[in-house]
């Protein structure tokens, strides 16, 4: 080995520790604004040693904007590390979070909740959550036919599951007329703002542990790039690894949508972003999309917060108004590095 | 207390007969005072007069007996709070409360369906007022975790829209104001309906809300009341709220007059209305009797609702009413 | 004789097709072992079921005298290695990374290299000599260099057993040889069993110690070249006119494919 690579456990870490202040800088900001300015305010009036605590700021702060953006941290995380998983698990770059049925099947959940006259907690996400893990069902029977190691059934299972509850959601909406329309829209939409500290420590109890999971299986999905047949060869157990990170990552990201809705693009370019910029290693990769994804949402929900004039855009609009262009950045830049290296 | 009369530098309700040093006479001003000071003793001041009251949803509220920063989390509710004359307390109003014009001017707290509770919080309310149907309940309960008391109201109805004004009427220590407005909007009703049910015959009538697609209003609507009330007959009665039409059907229906109601205006309604005037076997056709009306003075749970009747009952019943402007 | 690979009875469906009839055969320690045969004769299949990344319908495969099924697939890993006969090209790491996933079998959890596998990783490059592009990508390598380095990356997993698939299928002529003796000294200098299949029957016959010849997923016979590779059991094997002599390099038997205008019309061709 050349002496000039590094260990793998020095690139995490930092790889890790940069992405970190990257995080804790974005909290820091998505906490001071927002779309009043009492907070801002304090802050800068404590800072300068001229105010005194401000009962309705603190409220503020830690009632509302705290649990938000924790809630984003974890939403970031789930979705990019959902994405990074399946696109190694079915080898495919344009697999995202959502690919094996789970926006269907949480979308048709939601739905049916809202239509019931359910609120949003627990309700409404609990039937998003019953949907998504029925999907699920339906996809690993659909594809169970054929071996469930063959990727590309589990793919076909979940688009074909993905399109059939399209048409179910399209057929729901055009029956609905009333104020659920709205809220209807607003879930399909994604919305970082609906949840309090005790969902979201709910979320984070539910999240946590399949973090932990991906990271430990980190280096096996290393090697199932290469192939299920030569990982195997490699000691690689495809069957129990297959179904462990397919059915972590979809309880993972379902219960992400349950809080959330469904907010795209994070979970597809996220990954591809990361790896441009710290490479496939997984081991790096696992952590990488954990932290780096949720600074990512903190800011685009920042953004989506503090940018409009009036209310809030749906930070699904931001982040692919963002991410967009900074992965064709990255990718050209990548490209000519390669061209000269 | 009963609302007594004397002069004297408190303005209390108090009844005379049961304060005899409030008995005018000599050293009524001192008395008086005295009274007021005793009372004062014992009262906290108004604005930490808590009491628990009962909303139209049965839950219970406690707030302030005179609420001093009302936000409102519906256009309808901005409406009745100017119409009771509080808007001096109106702190914060949702994104499309536009009447009456005073209204936009007020800081906005978002929509009524996605309602921006860091705005909300940062007005600093001592009340707020929702609606049953539209604002999310989990929004509701964040405000009350928050120590922010929501006061719900459930208009369902016309006679329930008057009820609701006498309710916030009722928490925002309007009472009179709001005595005096209801009964103003139930005689304008009461004149309205008897006069058109002297009416020898009921036209039929199709509402239409909705352009693509046709989209008319059920029985359990504002509108269909209304239509009753002004002497129509509502084509397209039924238990979906908003039953949707092909042409074909509502020409089998054969209405007598078309109104057509919607966000677009102008140029929209002329082409609805010419697109409809080709079917001259529909009597509305055959008559022109096509026409355009204000959509907020059908759909929002607010006084303008009896302008709305009135609206339709001189579209229905010129001859009785005087031909609509 | 002591054998590291004992196959009985081993039969294997691809649906209603019989890929291998109740075959047997044994792999003696240290034995250049090649299987050669016909398209559709079940050499690969073969392959895979020792590899155990197909199960057999029936039949027994034992491996350095355990049932494969005995194995957890980690075991298995550290005896057994398998080079593919296309190695992924769009597999992104760089070549010395991929060298050191060779080490997998023998680390932990997260796969944490020590001192000890790199220096290893290290060794295999220079034995199969890729060290010069150790920092490329797989898509910058030639169809041969990378074809060495996943024999570095199977060595890394110090296999006593090495299985490959028509590893010289897809390479130019340097390049074949150039496998074909590495797979030679590696038998030589650390005692490695190979378990090979080749299409090139002439290049079998220079480099194995034993030929397996296959037909329709039996055994048309088993031995040394020159006992397997004879006039009658090859154009019988492969049913097509053979010219068979014997090769100046050794002694081995060589096989020449023989084109039509050199028939006797007579004879029939």
């Amino acid at each position: 080995m050349n002496a000039d690579s590094p260990s793998v456990v020095g690139r995490i870490a930092a790889v890790s520790a940069a992405l970190a202040v990257l995080l804790v800088s974005a909290g820091l900001l998505a906490l001071l604004f927002g779309s009043t300015d009492t907070v801002t305010d304090a802050f800068f009036s404590l800072f300068r040693g001229s105010g005194k605590a401000d009962p309705m700021a603190e409220t503020i702060l830690w009632q509302i904007r705290f649990p938000r953006v924790l809630l984003a941290v974890l939403v970031g995380a789930a979705l990019s590390l959902g994405g990074l998983v399946f696109q190694a698990l079915l080898r495919n770059p344009l697999a995202e979070p959502y690919i094996l049925g789970v926006s269907g099947g949480s979308a048709v959940g939601a739905i049916f909740g809202i239509l019931l006259g359910f609120s949003r907690f627990p309700g409404v996400s609990l039937t998003a959550f019953a949907g998504s893990m029925a999907t699920l069902a339906l996809v690993l029977l659909l594809s169970s036919g054929q071996s469930v190691l063959k990727k590309d059934s589990l793919l076909l299972a979940g688009v074909m599951v993905n399109a059939f509850c399209s048409a179910v959601i399209t057929f729901l909406i055009s029956l609905t007329q009333d104020a659920r329309l709205h809220n209807i829209i607003y879930w399909l939409m994604g919305d970082l703002g609906q949840s309090g500290m005790d969902q979201v420590g709910l979320l984070a109890a539910m999240l946590i542990p399949c973090f932990i999971l991906f990271f430990a299986l980190s280096h096996p999905m290393n090697l199932l790039l290469m192939g299920k047949e030569m990982a195997q060869t490699m000691g690689v157990n495809i069957r129990v690894v297959t179904l462990v990170l397919l059915v972590a990552t979809s309880f993972m990201v379902s219960a992400t949508v349950a809080n959330c809705g469904l907010l795209g693009f994070v979970g597809l370019v996220m990954p591809h972003l990361l790896r441009l910029l710290v490479g496939p290693d997984h081991r790096v990769l696992v952590p990488a999309c954990a932290i780096g994804g949720g600074a990512f949402m903190v800011l685009c929900d920042l953004l989506a917060r503090v940018l409009p004039r009036q209310g809030e855009m749906p930070v699904g609009v931001i982040t692919a108004m963002i991410g967009a262009p900074l992965f064709i950045y990255l990718l050209k830049r990548s490209g000519s590095d390669a061209n000269r290296g | 207390m009963v609302e007594g009369d004397f002069r004297g530098p408190v303005k209390m309700k108090i009844n005379p007969a049961k304060w005899p040093a409030l008995r005018p006479g000599r050293f009524f001003t001192i008395r008086a005072l005295a009274v007021a000071f005793v009372l004062a003793l014992v009262c906290p001041p108004a604005a930490a007069v808590t009491g628990t009251v009962v909303d139209q949803l049965g839950r219970k509220v406690v707030l302030s007996e005179h609420p001093e920063r009302i936000v409102a989390l519906a256009p309808s509710i901005t409406e009745i709070v100017f119409a009771l004359n509080a808007e001096n307390r109106l702190v914060g109003v949702t994104r499309f409360s536009d009447y009456p014009e005073a209204a936009q001017r007020l800081p906005k707290v978002g929509s009524y369906v996605h309602l921006d509770l860091e705005k909300i919080v940062s007005l600093g309310p001592d009340l707020c007022i929702a609606v049953k149907d539209g604002n999310p309940i989990s929004v509701i309960r964040r405000l009350e975790a928050l120590g922010i008391p929501v006061y719900a109201v459930d208009p369902r109805d016309i006679d329930a829209v008057l009820d609701t004004i006498l309710e916030i009427g009722r928490v925002l220590d309007a009472k009179p104001r709001a005595a005096a407005l209801a009964a103003d909007l139930r005689r304008r009703i009461k004149q309205v309906r008897s006069k058109a049910a002297a009416a020898p015959h009921k036209p039929k009538v199709f509402f239409q809300i909705g352009i693509t697609p046709i989209v008319s209003v059920g029985t359990e609507t504002f509108i269909h009341e209304l239509i009753g009330l002004a002497g129509g007959v509502n084509l397209a009665a039924g238990s979906t709220p908003y039953p949707r039409f092909s042409r074909e059907q509502v020409l089998a229906m054969a209405p007598e007059i078309f109104i057509i109601t919607s966000m677009a205006r102008g140029e929209v309604f002329a082409q609805v209305k010419a697109e409809w005037m080709q079917w001259p076997s529909m009597p509305a056709a055959k008559s022109g009797r096509i026409l355009l009306v204000d959509s907020n003075l059908f759909d929002r749970a607010s006084p303008r609702l009896v302008d709305g009747l009135e609206e339709l009952a001189r579209i229905i019943h010129p001859d009785i009413f005087g031909d609509p402007s | 004789m002591q054998t590291v690979v004992d196959i009985e009875g081993l039969s294997h469906f691809y649906g209603p097709f019989q890929a291998l009839r109740e075959l047997s055969l044994s792999v003696p320690k240290g034995c250049f072992f090649i299987v050669i045969g016909p398209n559709g004769s079940g050499k690969t299949t073969l392959l895979k079921n020792l590899a155990g990344i197909e199960t057999p319908a029936a039949g027994a495969v034992r491996v350095l005298g355990r049932l494969l099924e005995e194995y957890t697939r980690k075991e298995l890993a550290r005896h057994l290695a398998l080079v593919p006969q296309l190695p992924s090209e769009d597999f992104p790491f760089r070549v010395r990374d991929i060298v050191l996933m060779g080490r997998s079998p023998h680390l932990g959890v997260l796969g944490l290299d020590r001192e000890a596998d790199r220096k290893l990783a290290r060794q295999a490059m220079a034995f199969t000599g890729v060290e010069p592009f150790a920092g490329r990508r797989l898509d910058q390598l030639s169809g041969g260099e990378r074809q060495r380095v996943f024999i570095a990356r199977a060595i890394c997993q110090e296999p006593e057993i090495l299985l490959l698939d028509e590893p010289t299928a897809a390479l130019d002529l340097a390049h074949q040889v150039r496998i074909m003796d590495l797979m030679e000294r590696l038998k030589k200098d650390r005692g490695v069993t190979v378990v090979m299949v080749s299409h090139d029957v002439n290049l079998a016959a220079m480099y194995a110690d034993q030929l397996l010849l296959m037909r329709e997923g039996q055994t048309v016979s088993l031995g040394p070249p020159t006992e397997v590779l004879t006039y009658e059991i090859l154009e019988k094997t492969y049913g097509c006119p053979l010219l068979v002599d014997e090769s100046p390099l050794g002694g081995v038997p060589r096989v020449t494919l023989v084109p039509s205008r050199y028939m006797d019309p007579d004879k029939g061709g």
